[in-house]
Formats: structure tokens, C-alpha cells, sequence
């Protein structure tokens, strides 16, 4: 190895080193914001879980009303003959259906979530 | 690209694609096996060693002839031509070439430290890529982490090419190496 490499090598270490807090700083460490997605028939939305926001979602059957607080997502009514979705109250992960209505709410986007793979 | 005098010479053509399917081959190799370490984008980047080879036998313009052709038959093979993965091998290929060609500049850094060079600039343009395609920082965060493998195996590659480079029976290597 000559001078030149060791620079070279010293270099490559340094950037690394100085990278770090610099990114950390940039996107607010590891924090991987959560998503909730809800999918009807014809249309979906997307909205942060952070975010506080009430949705009307027209399903098959009628309205479906998707309540998105506190880190938590409810359906809190639904033109449906059996509320499961209403029945499974407020969610902070995996998923809400409104088999009747064909109304999915999925909360994505979490540490484990993989959404492509490069090779 | 404007072929040079020392290029056209149907020996350095004939090295040159013979490294490009080298090359290609060896970016398979790699792809199929398991990676080493379940960090997105770190791999130990054997083909590059075609890349330092040809850049040390033919010339710089070669060792881009190689990157970039590699990238394409690899891409062709494995069916991502055109898809994303597609845009961080040549991002990553060629922007590890460029860097390459600088340090070919600097008499003082020898194949190994040009290899290094070129793993890291893989990396950093992967991630750059990786952050731009996903319209977020958060690629970045593996860059330390990335860079910090980038090491060992840049230093492995530029070894094995210092290796190859010392038993092949050319003159120009010796004289470049």
C-alpha cells in the first residue's frame, strides 16, 4: 500500500465518520413514519398516522367513516349490516376491513416494513 | 466516446470485451449469492475488479467502456433493464469509474487505493440515487455504515487486482501498477 493509498483510505474513514451526524441530523434518525392507507373501490388515500384527519369513504354499500387521531386509527361508522370494522374499535397497527363496503384501512410504512429490494 | 489510438488496437478490444464479460459475469456471481451483511447496497464488488483491470491494461476510457457495458449485460441478464436497480448500478458504476479515473491521475495512489476510492463513490452515488428515487434523506442514514464496509472491500478487490495485474504477461501492467 502505498502513501497515496493511505490518504486515500484515511479519506474514505473520515467521510464515513463526518456522514453520520450529518445524517442523523438531516432526516431525524431511524424514526420511520407509520402510514395508513385506506383502499376502496375505485380509490385510496393515504394520510399519516401522526396526522388527525376524518375521512368519508365511499364503499359499496354507503359510507364508511375512517377517524384517524392520536396515532390511532377507528372506523367509527360504516353503511354496513354487522360493524365489525365500527366493533374493532381504535387500531395503532395492522389493518381495519369493511368486507361489505370492499373498504381496507392498512397502517404501513413501519420499522419492519420492506418495500423494495435492490441486488 | 472517441476511441484512442490504444484502444483500437484489436488486442486491447479484444482484452476490453473480454473484461466487460468477466465483468459480467462476475456481477451475477455476486447477485446470486447471498449478501454478506443484510445492509441494503453492500456488496463486495467483484465486478469492479474488471473495471480496475481494464482501466490499469487499456486506459481509462476502457475502464468506462467496461463499467457501463458490465452494467448493461448484467441489467439485460437479470431483467431490470431500465428499472430502478438499474439506475443505482450504472449511477453507482459510473460514478465509481470517474473517481477511478482521477486517482489514475495521482502517481502516488496505486490500484488499491483507486479500488477503495471506487467502492466508496459506489456507494455514496447508490445512496445519493436510492435518496433522489424516494424522494427522502432517510438512504442516507446507511451511509456511514455503507462507507465503512466500503473499505474492506475495496481493499480486497484492489489486492486481487494488484494480484492479477502482477501475474498477467503484459507489459503495460507492470509499467501502470
Amino acid at each position: 500500500m502505498t502513501s497515496g493509498d493511505r490518504i486515500v483510505v484515511a479519506i474514505v474513514v473520515a467521510l464515513a465518520l463526518l456522514e453520520w451526524p450529518a445524517s442523523v441530523l438531516a432526516t431525524g434518525g431511524f424514526a420511520v413514519q407509520k402510514v395508513v392507507t385506506v383502499t376502496a373501490p375505485g380509490h385510496s388515500y393515504a394520510v399519516p398516522l401522526s396526522a388527525e384527519r376524518t375521512i368519508d369513504v365511499h364503499g359499496l354499500e354507503g359510507t364508511v367513516t375512517v377517524v384517524v387521531d392520536g396515532g390511532e386509527v377507528a372506523v367509527t361508522e360504516a353503511a354496513c349490516p354487522d360493524h365489525i370494522c365500527v366493533r374493532q374499535g381504535r387500531v395503532g397497527s395492522g389493518a381495519i376491513v369493511c368486507v361489505p363496503n370492499g373498504v381496507t384501512v392498512r397502517i404501513g410504512g413501519g420499522p419492519d416494513a420492506l418495500d423494495a429490494q435492490v441486488r | 466516446m472517441r476511441s484512442t489510438p490504444r484502444s483500437a488496437d484489436p488486442r486491447a478490444l479484444t482484452g476490453t470485451a473480454l473484461l466487460v464479460a468477466v465483468g459480467a459475469v462476475l456481477g451475477l456471481v455476486e447477485s446470486a449469492m447471498l449478501p454478506p451483511l443484510p445492509v441494503p447496497g453492500v456488496r463486495l464488488g467483484l465486478a469492479n475488479i474488471a473495471v480496475v483491470l481494464a482501466m490499469a491494461l487499456y486506459g481509462r476510457a476502457a475502464g468506462l467502456r467496461v463499467a457501463v457495458m458490465r452494467v448493461l449485460v448484467v441489467g439485460l441478464a437479470t431483467g431490470m433493464l431500465g428499472g430502478p436497480a438499474f439506475a443505482l448500478a450504472l449511477g453507482g458504476a459510473v460514478t465509481a469509474w470517474a473517481v477511478m479515473a482521477l486517482l489514475d491521475r495521482v502517481p502516488s495512489v496505486s490500484a488499491i487505493g483507486r479500488s477503495v476510492a471506487g467502492a466508496a463513490a459506489h456507494v455514496a452515488a447508490q445512496l445519493l440515487i436510492a435518496a433522489l428515487l424516494a424522494a427522502s434523506p432517510s438512504p442516507l442514514l446507511l451511509a456511514p455504515l455503507s462507507l465503512g464496509l466500503a473499505l474492506p472491500c475495496g481493499l480486497a478487490i484492489g489486492y486481487s487486482a494488484r494480484l492479477l495485474l502482477s501475474r498477467l504477461p503484459l507489459a503495460q501492467a507492470a509499467a501502470r501498477v
